[in-house]
């Protein structure tokens, strides 16, 4: 049915919009970090959304016109930044190089919970579609008493 | 059994599920880059699904598109959400009075519906 499916749709969304944040959680608790198993500086993540078909186990059986056009979102890739690590004159610190200067993360908090509020936004906006279409499966059934 | 107006209720309801995935499917995408509003000219498509005719689904034409070229309003999105869930009420409350009335037609009209 028609209005299941709409809540893979909305689904879709909270999932992507919860990566996001997880993600953005990951660049904030990471700004300063200077260690990595990569080597050098922490690098910041970004993700990448990317409309795509929503996976029903029926949707392939009961495709309509309209199944086919409303699409879910998902996260397609999560892209690791590769500009190169602001340089902080600290002297004292264990990883600084030669003449003081350590290899610092390209972080940018303020940036990052700007970017958190819309992803949190986002996902209360999935959550709001989500729960109007609920109401309407629930009075569908109220049909029946 | 439930002809005329019972049967154009149950197109319109289809149709209303037709257009919160829609709407749903917009809210979702809401940050998707280059993703386009995407809905359904209502009072056409109803005409045509009382014929039987699969609904057209198109893009939106005049919203603000954002510099990543998607153009989901979502205050535009809210407002469809709330204004489906309230059609839909209304047509779910006046179809169950349809099948209430059948009800008490196969009942014998003796009063004891539930």
């Amino acid at each position: 049915m028609s209005l299941f499916n709409s809540l893979d749709v909305s689904a879709s969304g909270m999932a992507a919009q919860r990566t996001r944040a997880e993600v953005l959680v990951e660049n904030l608790a990471n700004a300063d970090t200077t260690r990595t198993p990569e080597g050098g500086p922490y690098r910041r993540k970004d993700v990448v959304f990317e409309s795509s078909a929503t996976s029903s186990p029926f949707s392939s059986v009961f495709q309509s016109a309209i199944d086919g056009q409303a699409t879910g979102v998902q996260v397609s890739q999560i892209v690791t930044d590769s500009s190169a690590p602001v340089m902080r004159y600290m002297p004292g610190h264990p990883d600084a190089d030669k003449d003081g200067f350590v290899a610092m993360p390209r972080v940018n908090p303020a940036e990052d919970m700007v970017d958190l509020m819309g992803a949190s936004r986002g996902y209360g906006a999935n959550v709001a579609a989500m729960s109007a279409i609920k109401d309407m499966i629930q009075r569908s059934i109220d049909l029946f008493r | 059994m439930l002809d005329g107006v019972g049967a154009n209720l149950e197109q319109y309801m289809t149709l209303l599920a037709d257009r919160q995935k829609l709407v749903a499917a917009n809210i979702a995408n809401a940050d998707t880059p280059g993703f386009k509003t995407k809905d359904i000219d209502f009072q056409t498509e109803f005409t045509n699904a009382l014929q039987g005719i699969q609904p057209n689904v198109m893009e939106v034409q005049g919203l603000v598109v954002k510099n990543d070229g998607n153009n989901v309003s979502l205050d535009r999105e809210a407002r469809l959400l709330a204004e489906n869930a309230l059609r839909f009420n209304i047509a779910s409350n006046l179809l169950r009075g349809q099948i209430h009335t059948l009800r008490l037609a196969i009942e014998g009209g003796g009063g004891s519906s539930s």
